[in-house]
């Protein structure tokens, strides 16, 4: 519904209890957003939610997801995208940035002494034990700002507008700030759904300070313009989602901790083509999962000897280890102080007022104002630092207040932060709700720049103290307007340069891994639904459980599928997962059709096993379906180089083994009534057979085709010709060198399926191939993947 | 004293480990009580990377490195030390809020500033039953807090009970507590997390323990592997002072410092990751004999 006088009426009856963004004390519109709300009256009944559901949808096809700690299984939730975006008025916003630019510059400055000479320490403006005690000082690196690299390039803010219209540092992000992402695919949701009022209202870009961003870690990494990483926790992380979509946007390398490995004094890339050197992380980790060697020593998703690169100067990070410092609650009750020791300038953005309670006097301070202030801790939380007692208080509120001053040290009291309302289309109309605004800033030589927009955060309720994703919340779209119209900017590549077609840089091996697994549990999930049906068809069509049906269910035993009613969908619904769950791990380099293809069947058998539908055969048709979807997008849709043909690898072993120990299990010793039929039915191949041979089935002809037919898409031989094929063009294979073990094994197998009879091929003859092709997975992933699935990061025993 | 130190561990992998990653902090530390003399360290097999580096702490370091497939590790270091500590006068040591006030005064954050050890570290933090059981030690404040912290790591000893494998590397300081019984290192944890519970500044020592006792003395416990005691910052004039709680006497010339840190993390005598499919067995074996 677009708003109308009456609802702005309404809603600036609502807003009155506050500050509000858009109306201003006594009822009127600020002038900044007349012009939006002037177009949302304007558009005929229906409009506004037919472009609400444009923004839903796109976010929806791109994948835009963010995930929930704490429920089962971390479930993966819609984007909670909100309408409209939140404006800000131009002048206004020069002023801030302006101040969000010196207090880049203040925390810059505040770090690189932190991490060199510790002056602010040692003249007595920060008290020592804020460093000492502080878990996210770093000794590893301790002196790192003596190297003379950037400590700090990408950094946000959290602001919020106090009753007083100005507006209040909550706090600095300087670890790994989250969020860009999501403003950059608020912002195109929000141009999809709004393309004519953003070009109207002239909003500015963000695609520039993506691109300067992007220009300056290509500078960091030295002239060669080598590859630049961005180092994530993996997809278990609640920002995952976001880090996949900067690599894809910035055309980085995503990269988790055991892709890396350091060498000497150089990180360098496991790739399928050997160690490959990279000079620059931008790091989405934290620190103290960062390097399992020396700053964290039960992190498994780290690189052993990462903090050695870095104090040799052979590794940038972006930002550097220990940047969490900044951080620190505590700091906040020192900066004015610290601001005029390190920068010399008073700080133009108020801050969050801030007492130590390490300091008797201000300790009593905050107790006396226990009702106005909000006790917190004084240092940064740390997960290693998980188990003790301090972060368990941490967690749950409220805290008590200490009773001394050497107990004070710990804590904080904060002045309890009023926020301002923004409007918010709610069931309702326009409601009024609670707003912080997170700016991005990024330095490069010229100094720091802030991105023109950021990631505004709405409460999901009026009176929200706090605003968090995990609790409900949602985000909208930031606006800047601007006088004059905006020239369109994207991220080509550095100006001037020559397009010219290049191939991808070597696959990581993680990468390459994930994609093999997930062709081959792709497969496997396609051999076991197959598989179910078969056995779930002949059921049905009032066969009586004989010899056939017991092997059935022995061979589907192997794949974890029970075929007693009910059961097998729990089986099928592990399948799909795995299946689902490696896709979930490579989604930059993945199309979002093809990753939710898989998804769906997940949803598929949950629907299924929830209605209790005893439909077997109905459902694994279904599955079927979207399975030859599945398929059908890897091979239409993938670039065809070196991970699709891992993908390839792995589908066409899983179904070469599958097919050798399904067809030889069916035939084994005096094959049952009913055998050729399920392995045509098993293949595939019931229709090709009908059109190639007469009706009477013989063993002869039947394996001829399943087996040996090198025209059949669903035969053995079909899968090892293709194995052959795919893997001469891995890397490292050459005609003309001698091949390896792999490549000679694939080879004489190929050539044992040419030269074969459809007399001698038996059980004996199948199960070898089956140990043929298991042997060449083995060789396949020692020669190129991450190592044998059975083997584990370690840490080494300590004497007792 | 003089001493010949000697130290061996050897590693055993059923299923070879690749991509190796070492840190070994086994080298005696060089300091104005503890001369170090001809040091020697032999690895085998030979180790794709090695190198001599010093942390943060001040600690000697071998940073070692295997990336090709090994299905076993031996580290041999022979040192020649001599130690000459005298005993700490701890009636003479200041009372504890002065140590407090001149700790909170302390504006240096290098290697021995006492600001690194006041709070929680990796392996230890505090916790309420523990702060009111030190609180008893330290009830009587004004005498010399020195001897307070001789009292606690003599209770320790006694209320305590030294029990080798009953406690692994994980095992934390309430379990301990709870449990009253452990290994030095334990015992090391323990104390340290009181003393901090009090305010003090309190670190972790790991080191080598004579073998056998001079005649008509009693073995020490802890002397057939590597040994970790606690030091405690008794004030600018006192600094830092040894203590033994397992054996429950002030660190003297029966124990060699070869590494300090906040806590077990920091000073460990060989840390390190690896790849693997297989599991583990470790071998220690320590010497110290006095030379003439």
């Amino acid at each position: 519904m677009p708003p109308d006088t009456v609802q702005l009426r309404r809603y600036a009856s609502l807003a009155a209890k506050s500050r509000d963004e858009m109306i201003a004390p006594g009822g009127a519109v600020r002038p900044h957003w007349t012009p939006l709300m002037r177009r949302l009256a304007a558009m005929p009944g229906g409009e506004v939610e037919r472009r609400f559901a444009s923004a839903r949808q796109y976010l929806s096809e791109a994948g835009v997801f963010h995930q929930v700690y704490g429920e089962e299984s971390e479930q993966s939730h819609d984007w909670p995208l909100g309408h409209p975006a939140l404006i800000i008025d131009r002048a206004e916003w020069t002023a801030l940035s302006a101040g969000l630019v010196q207090r880049a510059r203040f925390l810059e400055a505040l770090l690189t002494d932190l991490y060199g000479e510790r002056r602010v320490v040692a003249e007595g403006v920060l008290p020592g034990v804020l460093v000492g005690r502080n878990p996210e000082f770093l000794r590893p690196v301790a002196d790192q700002a003596r190297l003379g690299i950037p400590l700090l390039s990408f950094i946000a803010v959290d602001l919020g507008r106090g009753p007083d219209g100005r507006w209040w540092v909550l706090g600095d992000r300087t670890q790994a700030p989250s969020g860009a992402g999501f403003a950059l695919e608020n912002r195109v949701a929000t141009s999809k759904a709004f393309p004519d009022l953003s070009r109207a209202l002239n909003v500015e870009r963000l695609a520039g300070f993506f691109r300067n961003f992007r220009e300056m870690l290509f500078a960091l990494g030295g002239p060669e313009r080598s590859r630049i990483g961005l180092l994530t926790s993996g997809p278990h992380n609640e920002t995952y989602y976001e880090h996949a979509y900067l690599a894809r946007y910035l055309g980085l390398l995503l990269l988790e901790g055991g892709d890396l490995i350091v060498h000497g004094d150089r990180a360098e890339v496991r790739t399928v083509d050997g160690f490959q050197p990279i000079r620059v992380l931008w790091r989405r980790l934290d620190a103290d999962f960062c390097d399992p060697l020396e700053l964290f020593g039960a992190s498994r998703i780290g690189t052993p000897g990462l903090c050695r690169a870095v104090r040799s100067g052979a590794l940038s990070l972006v930002n550097a280890l220990g940047s969490g410092i900044l951080e620190t609650p505590a700091l906040l009750a020192f900066q004015k102080a610290l601001a005029k020791a390190l920068i010399g300038e008073e700080l133009k953005l108020p801050t969050i007022a801030t007492w130590w309670c390490g300091d008797e006097a201000v300790r009593r301070y905050v107790a006396e104002n226990a009702g106005r202030l909000q006790l917190g801790p004084a240092f940064p939380a740390t997960m290693a630092a998980a188990g003790d007692e301090t972060s368990a208080q941490r967690r749950s509120e409220p805290q008590a207040m200490p009773a001394t001053a050497r107990e004070g040290v710990a804590f904080v009291g904060q002045e309890i932060a009023a926020l301002s309302t923004t409007p918010v289309f709610g069931a309702s109309g326009l409601e009024p709700r609670p707003v912080t605004l997170r700016a991005f800033l990024m330095r490069d030589e010229e100094g720091w720049h802030v991105m023109p927009g950021g990631f505004a955060r709405v409460a999901d309720s009026r009176d929200a103290r706090v605003i968090s994703m995990q609790r409900g919340g949602g985000s909208i779209d930031v606006w800047i307007p601007s006088d004059q119209p905006i020239k369109p900017i994207s991220l080509i590549g550095p100006r001037g340069d020559r397009f010219a077609r290049r191939l991808p840089g070597a696959l990581p091996a993680r990468a390459a891994d994930n994609l093999f697994w997930l062709g081959r549990y792709a497969e496997r999930c396609e051999g076991a639904t197959r598989l179910t049906r078969l056995h779930a068809a002949r059921t049905t069509e009032g066969w009586a459980a004989g010899e056939l049906e017991a092997r059935l269910a022995v061979i589907l035993k192997d794949y974890g599928v029970d075929i007693d009613p009910g059961r097998p969908k729990r089986g099928l619904l592990a399948l799909a997962r795995q299946a689902a769950d490696t896709a979930s791990r490579i989604r930059e380099r993945f199309s979002p059709d093809a990753w939710r293809t898989l998804n769906e069947i997940v949803s598929l058998v949950l629907d299924a096993i929830a209605e209790d539908d005893q439909a077997t055969v109905e459902l694994t048709s279904a599955i079927l379906t979207q399975l030859s979807g599945f398929a059908g997008l890897a091979h239409e849709n993938m670039y065809q180089f070196t991970g699709w043909r891992f993908m390839q690898c792995g589908r066409a072993l899983e179904r070469g083994q599958a097919t050798a120990a399904v067809i030889s299990s069916l035939i084994a010793g005096e094959a049952p009534v009913g055998a050729l039929e399920a392995v045509l039915t098993f293949t595939d191949s019931s229709v090709t057979y009908r059109r190639r041979y007469s009706v009477d089935l013989s063993e002869e002809t039947v394996v001829d085709l399943a087996v040996l037919d090198p025209l059949n898409p669903r035969s053995l031989a079909f899968q090892v010709n293709r194995l052959a094929e795919v893997t001469s063009a891995l890397p490292g294979v050459h005609l003309g060198e001698t091949p390896d073990l792999l490549i000679r094994r694939l080879a004489r197998l190929r050539v044992r399926l040419q030269t074969a009879d459809a007399v001698e091929v038996d059980s004996a003859f199948l199960d070898r191939v089956v140990g043929d092709l298991s042997l060449i997975s083995d060789l396949l992933t020692q020669r190129y993947l991450l190592s044998s699935p059975r083997a584990r990061a370690e840490w080494l025993g300590g004497p007792e | 004293m003089r001493y010949a130190v000697r130290l061996r561990i050897t590693y055993d992998y059923p299923a070879a480990v690749t991509d190796a990653r070492h840190l070994l902090r086994i080298r005696p530390r060089r300091e104005t009580d503890q001369f170090v003399r001809n040091v020697a360290v032999s690895i085998a097999p030979r180790p794709e990377e090695q190198r001599g580096e010093t942390d943060f702490f001040g600690n000697p370091v071998d940073a070692i490195a295997f990336f090709a497939p090994q299905t076993e590790l031996a580290i041999d270091m022979r040192a020649d030390v001599s130690v000459e500590r005298p005993a700490a006068r701890l009636s003479e040591t200041p009372e504890i809020e002065r140590i407090l006030a001149e700790t909170c005064a302390v504006r240096s954050l290098d290697a021995g500033s006492p600001l690194h050890h006041l709070g929680p570290s990796p392996r230890i933090s505090g916790f309420a039953p523990l702060s009111d059981w030190v609180a008893e030690t330290f009830e009587t404040a004004k005498r010399p807090a020195g001897e307070a912290v001789m009292a606690l790591a003599r209770r320790i000893r006694e209320e305590f009970a030294y029990r080798p494998g009953s406690t692994v590397v994980g095992t934390s300081v309430a379990e301990i507590f709870a449990e009253r019984r452990g290994v030095c290192q334990d015992f090391s944890h323990l104390m340290i997390a009181g003393l901090r519970a009090r305010g003090m500044a309190a670190r972790y020592v790991s080191g080598f323990l004579r073998t056998d006792p001079p005649k008509g003395q009693p073995r020490l416990e802890g002397a057939d592997a590597m040994h970790a005691w606690i030091e405690a910052w008794l004030g600018e004039d006192c600094g830092w002072v040894g203590f033994d709680p397992t054996n429950g006497i002030a660190a003297g010339d029966d124990h060699i410092v070869v590494a300090v840190g906040r806590d077990y993390e920091d000073a460990q005598p060989i840390a390190g990751t690896f790849v693997t499919s297989g599991s583990q067995e470790t071998r220690h074996f320590v010497d110290v004999v006095p030379v003439a």
